[in-house]
């Protein structure tokens, strides 16, 4: 397809989706935190991180996570991706892995938000830069996947 | 290279004392993280071998070559230094020296595992270098140190780094394939000897006459100072000479040297087996596992020497191969356990509280790990059936990563400790590195099998309507891949069934397609490959097997030629006979001429030849460069009565050959007319057909087998006096089609064989079925026929008709007048002749080549007779 059509939408959804959601997880744990850790005091710092890492999370469960999904969806049913050619070696592992390696990525960041409600502060922080590095990996291996 | 020159006030006092200094311990850490990051990554390759064609190779690599050589360089520095009572060396240097390592170990892998054989060769050759430095540090460490009582210790290390030295440019000529396939069994098993039992073994053992006393804590033998030397004579020697005599062939004295190894390690257990006492050694767990890996080395090397000394080499390749793992995980993993168990403690903490706390840590559940890890190398050692040595594997890994664990654990810990402040980093620290293992593994998971180019291009060429399947037997054997090339026509289904038939391990990957996984003798494995549209290689991943000639070239037929791909659409589809003939001739096509004009005026006939390349369209949708008299493939066809003259003017356009003509026509020497021109040269050749007949003319310039099977022919017909006038005259020259690029192997090949693509009529194939030749029924039809061959007669045939008249190499066979009929005009190579025939209706007459394989490929037209 040489024109902007219907699934240069699809697909630009798909890639702008994961472009804000690994942009904000980067911004949130460069910039945002480690300033408020420095500038607010404890307990200020502490609703602050709380509710922002609230708010990142429902951004991700409300618009992220269903975006990823439908267009990822849609795009494999596009280009006929089946439940047995993910298996093959090439485009199918590849595209398997990357669908193994986002679900690691969602369960660390959903881990991040368990531990960081317990309190369990060193834990949340690891478990969100796992989900950080891993974001980098889904990426890494989109673009290894043949355009659509 | 002033290593020694570091311009800081030697402190004189107790090397521990010095050790603990920040800086050190700092150093320490960091070299540990490595190591524990190339253990993790071998980790991971050893649990991807079934996915990973190198993963074995990986996964040796990574745990000897990374992780273990790290560890080697850095102790083997801090034990020089406490036991020649010498000067630490530079840091700055020291750094350097292992960063030059570990960039070359990396280079090593990623050049073996992307099959860069020059990064490889790279990787190597700084390998040599960083190690070389070492090597002259620990010898300019000894000269004027005190030298303490086990100060022959580090003739072990320096010995090591020899090894070390020989065996990265060993590998380094296995990698690259310099080591060639007949060298290559031999070297790969001195390359094997000297990185596992040279640069691993002697450290270790060196080591293990310190470090056994004090993990037992005892005091050491007095005996230790005299056979200490004593073992590293024997080993080193024997080491020296195993590896000479593998690498020349020398199976006895490879044994022998094998023996004075065994000897040496048996001089040194017996020394430690006495050291032991009945008191609780300093840590239980350390001992253990010391204990238990210099069994194994002894077990090992004893096991070595057998399997050297009761087989051939290429056999007993298999048999080492085998003992690798045992002393892999026995050995050096039980070593480097042990030793950590012990070690790190020491080198972290700072007092001994924290040194028990640490210990405490680092020794959780050592039984079970002993004995699990223990039980694993026994299960691998032993000759069980598969899935013993799988679950061997398993259970080794399991105290392995265990282990690293703790080692992490402690690790964090201590980072935690050496900074400031440190606390925030720790999670960034884990997160980032679990990260980052996360994707490597996926990586390696996703770049797994080989890469097919997806679903979509397998679609395009699936719909390209072939049908053809072949399946070929392939087999690995002798660092060869037999067949060593297949060639199959485009769109070919192929399937290729794999079996090694040699002593050691290989696979079979093919480019851009599935791979084999590792196979071992007897094993086999079918490849898929789909429809086959172009050409494609395979060869077995194993470092250093590819650059040493196992490959296998998969050739397209047809591919080859320059203009095979501008009519793809026609071109790809292939049929069983290997072109589609069925298919349509490009537009602006035009078939070559099959009527024959009276033979002109006049007794003389001059005529201009050039000869040149052309490209023409051979068959529907096939252009292929032909060699030409006259543009054309056959050339003009000359007519002339008996007695006429020809002048043929010969002229070589062809820039890059020369060539000649031979009229077969004429009578005369051969040696001015039919000698071969230059390019650019004329020739006049000249003759008088003094007999009649059907005759050939072709290129007179070796190899005539390509001249003429590139087209170099044509006709002349000399009329038998009286020859009567008929209704139609047809000219017929029959010839084979070799396609590809003119003068290549693979056409060659094809002609040697007799195996053309396709037989045609006047050059092209099926050209008279796509454009019927006409008449009209009642009409008298003469078809004069010359078979150029050059390999190839002709059964000339014209189906619904009979000959009442056949002339043959100059002489009637049969006359219309006489009772007989005649079906078929048989042509040996070179023989020329005409049938006649009256078309009795209207219809469609098939003219054939009655040799039905030459009918169906191409040698067949159509005669159309109307009203």
């Amino acid at each position: 397809m040489d024109t902007v059509g219907l699934w240069s939408l699809v697909r630009f959804a798909h890639v702008a989706g994961a472009a804000l959601w690994v942009g904000g997880q980067l911004a949130l744990s460069l910039v945002i935190l480690p300033l408020a850790r420095r500038m607010l005091e404890p307990e200020a710092r502490d609703r602050f991180t709380a509710r922002a890492g609230r708010r990142f999370g429902i951004l991700t469960g409300a618009v992220f996570l269903p975006v990823q999904l439908a267009t990822g969806w849609a795009m494999a049913w596009h280009k006929g991706v089946t439940w047995a050619s993910l298996a093959e070696p090439g485009y199918g592992r590849t595209l398997a892995t990357k669908l193994a390696l986002f679900v690691l990525v969602m369960l660390a960041a959903a881990g991040h938000g368990i531990a960081h409600s317990k309190g369990r502060t060193e834990m949340a922080r690891t478990l969100a830069v796992v989900s950080l590095v891993g974001s980098l990996g889904v990426v890494l291996l989109a673009t290894a996947l043949p355009a659509t | 290279m002033n290593i020694e020159q570091d311009g800081r006030e030697p402190t004189g006092g107790r090397y521990p004392s010095r050790f603990r200094r920040s800086g050190l311990k700092a150093r320490h850490l960091h070299a540990h993280i490595v190591v524990v990051a190339w253990l993790a990554l071998a980790l991971a390759a050893a649990t991807a071998q079934q996915t990973l064609p190198v993963a074995r190779w990986l996964a040796i690599h990574l745990f000897l070559l990374g992780a273990a050589t790290t560890a080697i360089v850095v102790w083997s520095e801090h034990f020089a230094v406490a036991l020649l009572h010498a000067r630490l060396p530079d840091e700055r240097w020291s750094d350097a020296r292992l960063a030059g390592v570990n960039l070359a170990v990396a280079g090593v892998l990623i050049g073996v595992w992307a099959d860069r054989p020059v990064l490889t060769g790279a990787a190597c050759a700084l390998l040599v270098t960083a190690v070389a430095a070492h090597l002259v540090v620990l010898v300019r460490m000894g000269r004027g140190a005190l030298g303490g009582r086990l100060a022959p210790v580090v003739g072990f290390y320096r010995a090591a780094a020899v090894a070390l030295i020989v065996g990265a440019a060993l590998g380094g000529l296995l990698a690259t394939g310099h080591a060639g396939a007949r060298n290559y069994t031999g070297l790969r098993l001195a390359h094997v000897h000297v990185t596992l039992l040279g640069w691993i073994g002697l450290p270790v053992l060196g080591t293990l006459f310190m470090l056994w006393p004090t993990v037992l804590g005892v005091r050491m033998a007095e005996r230790t100072t005299k056979v200490a030397p004593w073992a590293l004579a024997l080993t080193g020697g024997g080491l020296l000479t195993t590896v000479v005599a593998l690498a020349a062939g020398w199976r006895w004295a490879a044994v022998a040297g094998v023996g004075l190894y065994v000897a040496g390690v048996g001089v040194a257990v017996e020394l430690f087996a006495r050291t032991v006492r009945r008191r609780s050694p300093v840590s239980a767990a350390a001992a253990w596992m010391l204990g238990a890996a210099a069994g194994w080395l002894l077990a090992g090397t004893v096991a070595d020497g057998a399997i050297l000394a009761a087989r051939q080499p290429a056999e007993a390749q298999e048999g080492v191969g085998s003992l690798v793992p045992v002393l892999l995980v026995g050995f050096v993993a039980q070593v480097l356990i042990g030793a950590l168990t012990y070690l790190l403690p020491v080198v972290l903490a700072s007092g001994p509280k924290e040194r028990a706390a640490l210990r405490a840590v680092l020794e959780r559940g050592w039984a079970v790990r002993v004995v699990t890890l223990n039980a694993g190398v026994a299960l691998l050692a032993l000759p069980l059936p598969d899935p013993a040595g799988a679950a061997g594997m398993v259970s080794a890994a399991a105290a392995g990563a265990a282990f690293l664990v703790l080692t992490a654990s402690v690790l964090v810990r201590g980072a935690h400790r050496a900074g400031e402040g440190g606390s925030s980093r720790r999670p960034v620290l884990l997160g980032t590195a679990a990260g980052a293992v996360l994707t490597v593994l996926a990586v390696l998971v996703a770049n797994s099998g080989g890469d097919t180019s997806g679903p979509a291009v397998a679609a395009d060429a699936g719909s390209g309507g072939s049908s053809a399947a072949r399946t070929v037997d392939v087999t690995l054997s002798g660092m060869r891949v037999r067949p060593s090339r297949i060639e199959v026509t485009r769109g070919t289904t192929l399937r290729l069934e794999v079996t090694n038939k040699d002593a050691q391990r290989h696979d079979l990957k093919v480019e851009d397609g599935p791979a084999t996984p590792l196979l071992a003798r007897g094993d086999d494995h079918t490849l898929d490959l789909g429809p086959v549209t172009e050409d494609r290689e395979a060869w077995c991943t194993l470092p250093g097997h590819r650059a040493a000639g196992m490959t296998l070239d998969i050739v397209v037929k047809g591919s080859t030629g320059e203009d095979a791909d501008a009519h793809d659409g026609h071109a790809s589809l292939a049929d069983s006979a290997g072109l589609d003939l069925s298919g349509e001739f490009s537009g602006g096509w035009r078939p070559r001429d099959a009527d024959l004009a009276p033979a002109p005026g006049g007794t003389v006939h001059k005529a201009e030849l050039r000869a040149a390349h052309t490209t023409v369209e051979v068959a529907p949708g096939v252009r292929q460069q032909m060699w030409t008299f006259g543009g054309t493939a056959p050339g003009p066809t000359l007519r002339g009565k008996v007695g006429d003259v020809f002048e043929i003017t010969l002229v070589n356009d062809d820039q890059g050959m020369g060539h000649g003509i031979d009229f077969h026509a004429g009578s005369l020497a051969p040696d001015r007319p039919m000698r071969t021109i230059q390019p650019g040269e004329r020739l006049v050749y000249r003759f008088r057909a003094e007999r009649a007949g059907a005759w050939l003319y072709h290129c007179s310039t070796a190899p005539m087998l390509q001249h003429i099977g590139n087209g170099m022919y044509g006709a002349v017909v000399i009329d038998p006096p009286g020859l009567k006038q008929v209704d139609r005259e047809y000219v017929l020259v029959s010839s084979e089609l070799y396609l590809g690029t003119p003068g290549s192997t693979a056409q060659v090949t094809k002609m040697r064989e007799g195996t053309p693509d396709a037989w045609a009529f006047n050059g092209v194939a099926a050209q008279y079925a796509k454009r019927p030749l006409t008449a009209k029924a009642g009409e008298r039809a003469r078809f004069w026929v010359v078979a150029a061959g050059p390999g190839d007669g002709i059964a000339f045939h014209v189906v619904g008709t009979v000959f009442d008249t056949v002339y043959k190499e100059g002489a009637h066979l049969l006359k219309p007048d006489q009772p007989g009929g005649a079906q078929v005009l048989d042509l040996a190579p070179a023989q020329g002749g005409f049938v006649e025939t009256t078309f009795p209706e209207p219809g469609h007459y098939s003219f054939v080549d009655h040799d039905m394989r030459h009918a169906e490929s191409g040698a067949h037209g159509t005669v159309e007779v109307s009203e």
